[in-house]
């Protein structure tokens, strides 16, 4: 009876706890707190929270290889790029290019906005990172988490928890990280500029537009193929209005279930083992200084821009180059009401910040053609 | 751990420029079907009822 | 008889105002939510609101008539 009992203990992952494993439990009881109580990104937060609780029990083997169950959903899902891309189509199904065909400077200023990625870059290597782990940081700048996840998982998949949920934190923070930025690089006069109703979009513009798009970026630079073929057919099906059932599928099912195992397994990276290092404080740091540094290259693009146009944009909407979609962009018009209460940037900001979405994924297989 | 800063600059710049030139690129293209739809669409209509064009893109970096 | 216009599209959230009411320049009459944001709309006018167009929880386009100030 005694060694039944003395088995039972010694198998029991319990004893096999190291004080890094508790430090982790903590880490997870926090972001659940963060989740469940204050509503933090409940949607990604809650699977990520509990996947980091989980990896750090020993002994149950969930991520080993070719055994693991959350392993499985790792494997299939991120290291053979299966989920990003997934989300990429359901984000497609739901973006409104209309604001970007109706101005496409705006593009520019998506453009823009990812030279901020490169300052990064820059950045992590002098942190002491390797050219791939600075790139997997750096692109925590570009605002978007499955492009993040996509390029961590090929380049530092070491990195993979602390880019990610940097990225996801900051995206959510965005009202508080950009509007310093905004009000330092811009005067008054220009926060007040009132932008010209956008011109209207036809169908068949909307409808071509994510043809081109997709054609134009996978001939120009392919390894954006999986994901801008997946955010352009998603987009397709929205504009083209025959595909109602399979749009909101793509918009809804498939988002939410694909959001479960990824937010499940990109948790079940974070092992006490992986991410209790001071690397991990560095990533964080820079990740907040990404985000900095592409809304002021943002806003100073936009700036540069005017001093070539005779209708001048309002630099503001230049923060909305960071592409979390739509905060930024709801920032960029809250901070320009405030300027001048006729003002109302909401859909010039989208311009850009979806131009921003595709602008990332460009950036990201500028790095992946580099350094994969 | 040896930084090759040869490859770092090489990165930093063709990123930057990559990324300028492909986006670009797309807005020209986006500018040209656009204007090339409204025409057609406006063939039917009589072509005085186009909505108008864009202000012309600005000379960008090289 | 000015009329106020959705400056975007978006759902009517809270109407301020009511017919007969009287308004100054700038004053907020209507609240729009878009993109899950309330953007309050102000007035171009002064006077007398004399037709309320829309409704709580209508979807209005980019220049449709809000309000009616004499």
């Amino acid at each position: 009876m005694f060694d039944i009992l003395k088995d039972l203990i010694y198998s029991s992952g319990a004893v096999s706890l190291t004080g890094g494993n508790l430090v982790m439990w903590l880490v997870s009881f926090v972001l659940l707190y963060l989740a469940i109580k204050k509503q933090y990104e409940p949607l990604l937060l809650l699977p990520i929270a509990f996947g980091i609780l989980v990896v750090n029990l020993p002994l149950t083997f969930l991520m080993e290889p070719e055994h693991g169950l959350i392993w499985f959903f790792y494997h299939y899902g991120i290291e053979q790029d299966i989920i990003p891309p997934l989300i990429f189509l359901g984000l497609g199904a739901m973006i409104d290019f209309g604001p970007l065909i109706a101005n496409p400077k705006t593009l520019l200023l998506g453009a823009g906005a990812q030279a901020g990625l490169y300052v990064t870059f820059f950045a992590a290597v002098l942190f002491g990172f390797d050219l791939q782990e600075a790139a997997s940081i750096a692109i925590i700048g570009g605002a978007d988490g499955p492009t993040t996840i996509y390029l961590t998982s090929k380049l530092a998949p070491h990195l993979l928890g602390a880019t990610a949920v940097s990225a996801y934190a900051y995206m959510a923070l965005v009202p508080i990280i950009q509007p310093p930025m905004m009000k330092l690089l811009t005067t008054d006069h220009e926060r007040k500029i009132v932008m010209s109703k956008l011109r209207p979009v036809s169908k068949l513009q909307r409808i071509c537009f994510p043809i081109i798009t997709a054609m134009t970026i996978m001939l120009v630079v392919p390894p954006a193929a999986p994901l801008i073929s997946m955010l352009m057919l998603g987009n397709l099906f929205k504009e083209s209005g025959v595909v109602e059932r399979l749009s909101k599928a793509a918009s809804n099912e498939l988002m939410n279930i694909v959001t479960i195992f990824l937010g499940l397994s990109v948790g079940a990276t974070m092992t006490a083992g992986t991410f209790l290092s001071p690397k991990v404080l560095f990533i964080f740091f820079l990740g907040l200084f990404a985000f900095v540094v592409s809304t002021a290259a943002g806003l100073i693009m936009a700036k540069i821009m005017n001093l070539f146009l005779k209708d001048k944009i309002n630099p503001l909407i230049g923060a909305a180059g960071v592409s979390a979609v739509p905060m930024a962009a709801r920032c960029v018009h809250k901070v320009g009401s405030e300027a001048n209460r006729r003002n109302y940037l909401l859909m010039h900001a989208m311009g850009p910040n979806v131009a921003g979405v595709i602008g990332t994924v460009v950036a990201a297989a500028i790095l992946l053609k580099n350094l994969g | 751990m040896e930084t090759d800063w040869s490859k770092v600059f090489e990165v930093f710049g063709s990123g930057i420029v990559g990324v300028f030139l492909v986006m670009f690129l797309l807005q020209v293209l986006t500018q040209f079907s656009t204007r090339v739809i409204d025409v057609v669409e406006n063939l039917g209509n009589g072509k005085g009822s186009a909505p108008g064009a864009d202000t012309p893109a600005p000379a960008t970096k090289d | 008889m000015p009329e106020l216009l959705a400056p975007i599209a978006g759902n009517v959230w809270k109407i301020l105002v009511a017919v007969g009411d009287k308004v100054e320049l700038d004053d907020e009459l209507i609240i729009l939510e878009a993109l899950k944001m309330e953007t309050p709309i102000y007035s171009d006018d002064s006077g007398t609101v004399s037709e309320i167009r829309v409704k709580e929880g209508d979807s209005v386009q980019d220049g449709d008539v809000l309000v009616i100030i004499d």
